[in-house]
């Protein structure tokens, strides 16, 4: 399979010169397996020119099918939908997969962001035939040949992990998530962080065992595993509620899971393209003699997993 | 006063090497009047940046008053707003004066936006600033940062979005994106509150062409901001909201054509500045 970067960013866009190299498009990554239709996970801008260049092939003339996974609906996972130019031609299929929610169905959700007066085209005018798929925790099924897993993950309102297997290879995707120490995030707002090192409740603290064994599980043996590495340490430790983890909380999972290659991503929208390369060059530094080759993801970066034509 | 461009593009933040001359951010300007108060217009991806200007100053003390002016809740003209630092500022205050039937609707809208499906802030009650929400009256004149502004609502495909005159110091200032207008041209209304400006900001998303094949989008060409410009003798013309897929070689040229436009239609004299991210003018 080919995995491509189209949007690496976390939180907002950010245009400008500062981050012309690793871009400022927010998360989107494609995920095409051998001769197969692609596989989209998440929706943030990075979605806008992946559509585009689909609309070259059988999307344009309305006889394209893709299937879509989405972490979570937080904006920046979902902003560039509205611009995914197959959805306006008649004809083509896309599959949308997430999490199950308690109060909405994913289809009221997502026609929520697209509801007067925030835009002006409602999804229910949409020409594409766009298909919503619930998922809880832990489920398994199979797009084409692939074979997707997911579980979830530490972050406000929750984000899933997955895990797809196809052509001999397997690629995981982990954002968006904060450690799984010092605080559980859910559902309900937490104002203000916890002092770190301070003990937690135990029940929370269990909790967030059984989760971080799942990741753990869910990474074992992949080939690539994209983690949220938005935050430094020090940015961490002012903000341990926001959700997001450092490189050393990735390269940690990596290490248990034996990865091959760990892709740092989501990277935090006040980075510079300098200040990206430098956490690059210090964890590889960091991690020398480690089993996993360390990467950053950065928008137009493709990498081949297994079998490919 | 002052205006100052901290996003330039329409519709969505388009980030790359093609568009770091113009900007790449969605909706977002500045006004600093005489007096060094604070004006908002729009609160697209932009109004982050200002923001993290603003916290440097009485806005990181939570000392910090500003008006903003929503000229309609398209995504691109909102985006901004959870991002922007001093918002969770304690002690700062805002008042946002936008379209809708009521305060409180406009408020429901940006409620709307803080729903913790879609963001982790899960409601304006979170946010530290005071904020108080005002429906404007169309055509009818309020004092805001010390200066007098008029609004009045466009047409924007299904859709209107406000224009906006402020004055200060007999000079003016007209803020007026994301309109497409019909065959007919913009209302004697609208051209009223267009009428003299010194400065004219409108709308600039399309090419011609790009126009003619997107007429339900709401937008107007460059050729539709030189027209208006000339009809309703602005001195000069400022170019805004350019297409996310229009390149900074695009834009040079959509400013040349405009140029021409203008000229073509009589408006010599107008002046004519193609907005950039990070750039000011002073009137
Ligand atoms: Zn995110
Ligand atoms: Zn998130
Ligand atoms: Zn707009």
């Amino acid at each position: 399979m080919r995995v491509r970067f189209w949007g690496v960013r976390g939180s907002i866009p950010v245009p400008g010169p500062q981050t012309n190299r690793y871009g400022g498009n927010t998360s989107c990554v494609e995920v095409r397996p051998k001769g197969a239709t692609p596989i989209i996970i998440d929706a943030g801008t990075g979605i806008r020119k992946l559509g585009k260049l689909f609309m070259q092939s059988e999307f344009g003339d309305g006889r394209g099918v893709a299937h879509l996974l989405i972490s979570h609906t937080h904006w920046d996972h979902i902003q560039g939908l509205p611009f995914f130019s197959p959805l306006y031609q008649q004809g083509n299929e896309l599959h949308l997969f997430a999490r199950q929610r308690n109060d909405m169905h994913l289809r009221a959700i997502f026609e929520s962001q697209t509801e007067d007066p925030y835009f002006p085209v409602p999804m229910s005018t949409l020409k594409a035939d766009i298909r919503f798929h619930e998922l809880v925790e832990g489920q398994r099924f199979d797009i084409g040949r692939a074979k997707i897993t997911c579980t979830r993950l530490n972050h406000p309102w929750i984000a899933m992990a997955y895990r797809i297997d196809v052509d001999g290879a397997a690629m995981v995707y982990a954002s968006d998530t904060a450690p799984f120490t010092d605080i559980l995030l859910e559902q309900e707002f937490i104002r203000e962080p916890p002092i770190l090192g301070e003990p937690i409740d135990p029940a929370k603290l269990a909790k967030l065992e059984v989760m971080r064994s799942g990741l753990v599980h869910l990474c074992r043996g992949a080939d690539l595993l994209i983690y949220d590495t938005q935050f430094t340490q020090k940015e961490y430790c002012s903000r341990p509620h926001w959700g997001h983890s450092t490189p050393d909380d990735a390269i940690a999972i990596a290490r248990e899971a034996g990865v091959a290659t760990l892709a740092l991503y989501h990277h935090a929208q006040w980075r510079s393209d300098d200040q990206q390369d430098e956490i690059l060059h210090d964890y590889r530094a960091k991690t020398i003699g480690e089993p996993f080759e360390l990467i950053a993801a950065h928008e137009g970066m493709e990498l081949i997993l297994g079998d490919d034509d | 006063m002052r205006i100052t461009f901290w996003g330039v593009r329409g519709s969505i933040p388009a980030p790359g090497p093609e568009t770091n001359r113009y900007g790449g951010n969605t909706s977002c300007v500045s006004i600093r009047t005489r007096t060094d108060e604070l004006i908002i217009i729009d609160m697209g991806t932009g109004l982050m940046h200002l923001g993290n200007k603003l916290v440097k100053g009485e806005f990181g003390r939570g000392q910090g008053v500003a008006t903003v002016l929503l000229s309609h809740c398209h995504w691109d003209h909102i985006q901004g707003f959870p991002f922007f630092p001093v918002v969770f500022i304690p002690g700062n205050r805002f008042n946002v004066y936008g379209n809708a039937k009521s305060s409180s609707m406009l408020e429901g809208i940006l409620e709307g936006q803080m729903n913790p499906h879609f963001s982790p802030i899960y409601t304006l009650k979170n946010l530290g600033a005071t904020i108080d929400f005002h429906a404007v009256e169309h055509g009818e004149p309020f004092e805001a940062s010390g200066v007098r502004i008029r609004a009045r609502p466009n047409p924007h495909g299904v859709t209107t979005a406000l224009a906006f005159r402020v004055e200060e110091a007999g000079k003016s200032f007209v803020y007026a994106s994301d309109v497409g207008y019909p065959d007919s041209g913009p209302s004697a209304e609208m051209l009223e509150l267009y009428r003299g400006a010194d400065l004219l900001l409108h709308d600039c998303t399309y090419t011609i062409d790009d126009q003619m094949t997107r007429r339900n989008r709401g937008f107007s060409s460059y050729a539709d901001a030189a027209s208006v410009a000339v009809t309703a003798q602005a001195k000069h013309l400022i170019m805004f909201h350019y297409d996310q897929d229009y390149s900074d070689d695009k834009v040079d040229a959509l400013r040349d054509e405009c140029r021409k436009e203008l000229d073509r239609l009589g408006g010599e004299s107008i002046g004519l500045t193609a907005a950039a991210e990070g750039t000011s003018i002073d009137l």
